[in-house]
């Protein structure tokens, strides 16, 4: 899994400048238009953008068909993929946060408050997005695993936005607002390690040629 | 002669094909050369060996295992058409990648052939020729101290200098008694080159699956007008076809069929000739 685990992480180094001229851009105008700190839930879903390369690339080099006939299970592929996904959404996190403390250093109004609340949110959506896009990733050819990449964003802002109605059903979100986004985390996790298991289950049966 | 590779009754049905019930071994120390048209199902045959794709029926045994594991895939190589490397990778960057699958890696014979086949060591695959994409992929097979080489169609494509060097190189690999080699081509030109045994497929079956000496030196064909056709022995012929000119008989013992017939014009067959009149051929 370590070997597949560099050449994503190869791919994903050969796209990040791309990602770090969009985060920069994205933080330049939200410093103007919105709070700095929101660089945090768009940072992770820019920063996953590689895996979806590397997906693309593996299909198109058709190096999913080589590596099968590599001592790496299919358990193994899905599970690096996964974990690269989560590694870069990391990754992106972290980057933000660092811009973000630089930016309070220099006298922007961040406050610990709406770092914790925008990280989630970002977390939140990287993973609902990632969890229905990964396992299609693997049911669909490329083309069509592209435009569910790109609505699965839009998804994963929908289901945010449904489970906190939800969520405000029960306790007022005004009021627990981190508590609220923090649930919103936790179901998403979870939603991403079923999605995982059934990518696993996907692949076991799919033919690769 | 133990077998490094045994498909027995292999079967995957498809809506407009089936492999039905294929059978043959590739025994150890020996080059097998898998033939057929294009859609024969050699590809589907190894495919299927490989957990590419599921099989429906059969057994396949690769070095003594029926289950392909992690260890087993250790000891096989495997080369298709194209490099399938990711193109954005160079070949010192992909020596960093496999070290990191393959326990047995051995860097010193990755760079060794990186060397011999004179292939850049920081040129990224996309820039590479497809005789350059295939030398890198036939140098990452052997670095891991293969057992077993599959290769399926990896010839298809290059100019003949190229193929010349991966046949040699293969040649060399099956020195070694306890290495083998399975090779699906449509260049039988190749597999009459360097394979002990051929096994040819059509239409998903198993046709047959004989020694090469036996079917370039016993095989035959007839050359003969409508007159000497019509008074041959029918059991004589395995299939036949009409030219323009002559009849075209493909038999199985061409001495005695010299002797049998001494006026017939009886010439050795290639394999392709072999091939071309069991699938275009009349029975």
């Amino acid at each position: 899994m370590k070997g597949v685990l560099v050449k994503d992480l190869y791919i994903a180094r050969s796209n990040i400048l791309v990602t770090i001229v969009s985060l920069a851009v994205l933080g330049f105008g939200l410093s103007f238009l919105l709070e700095t700190s929101a660089l945090l839930v768009l940072a992770p879903v820019a920063a996953t953008t590689a895996a979806f390369i590397s997906i693309t690339s593996d299909a198109s080099s058709k190096w999913n068909k080589n590596v099968i006939t590599m001592p790496v299970s299919r358990n193994q592929i899905i599970g690096e993929k996964f974990l690269f996904y989560i590694l870069l959404a990391v990754l992106g996190l972290l980057t933000a946060l660092i811009s973000c403390v630089i930016l309070a250093c220099f006298g922007m109004d961040i406050t610990l408050y709406s770092l914790c609340l925008y990280s989630s949110i970002g977390i939140s959506a990287t993973l609902l997005a990632g969890g229905i896009s990964l396992p299609c990733a693997y049911l669909f050819d490329p083309e069509k695993s592209q435009i569910v990449f790109m609505m699965s964003f839009m998804a994963g802002t929908g289901i945010i936005t449904g489970l906190v109605l939800l969520i405000n059903l029960v306790l007022s979100v005004k009021e627990n607002i981190l508590l609220a986004f923090g649930i919103v985390l936790i179901i998403s996790a979870i939603c991403f390690f079923i999605s995982y298991r059934i990518a696993v289950k996907v692949y076991q049966k799919r033919g690769i040629i | 002669m133990a077998n490094a590779f045994m498909v027995s009754g292999l079967t995957k049905t498809y809506q407009d094909f089936v492999l039905d019930h294929v059978s043959f071994t590739v025994p150890n120390g020996c080059i097998v050369g898998l033939i057929g048209e294009n859609g024969a199902g050699k590809s589907t045959t190894i495919n299927a060996a490989l957990g590419l794709i599921q099989k429906e029926d059969g057994v396949v045994s690769i070095l003594g295992r029926e289950e392909l594991d992690g260890d087993v895939k250790e000891q096989i190589g495997v080369v298709f058409d194209g490099s399938n490397y990711p193109e954005i990778l160079s070949p010192r960057k992909l020596n960093r990648v496999m070290k990191n699958i393959y326990r047995t890696w051995d860097e010193q014979v990755y760079f060794g052939l990186l060397k011999q086949f004179s292939l850049p060591y920081d040129k990224q695959i996309k820039q590479f020729s497809k005789g350059m994409k295939m030398k890198l992929a036939i140098s990452a097979a052997f670095s891991h101290h293969s057992r077993l080489l599959i290769l399926d169609e990896a010839t298809s494509g290059l100019d003949p200098v190229v193929r010349d060097d991966i046949l040699d190189m293969l040649l060399d690999f099956v020195q070694d008694e306890g290495h083998s080699i399975l090779v699906s081509s449509h260049i039988t030109s190749d597999l009459e080159k360097i394979a002990d045994h051929i096994v040819f497929i059509h239409e998903g079956k198993v046709v047959f699956e004989k020694p090469k000496d036996e079917l370039t030196e016993r095989y035959g064909i007839i050359k003969c007008g409508a007159a000497q056709f019509d008074a041959l022995d029918r059991t004589d012929i395995i299939s036949y076809r009409k030219m323009d000119y002559e009849w075209q008989i493909l038999v199985s013992d061409r001495e005695r069929m010299q002797k049998k017939y001494p006026k017939a014009l009886v010439v050795p067959a290639t394999i392709d000739e072999i091939m071309l009149l069991y699938i275009k051929g009349e029975k």
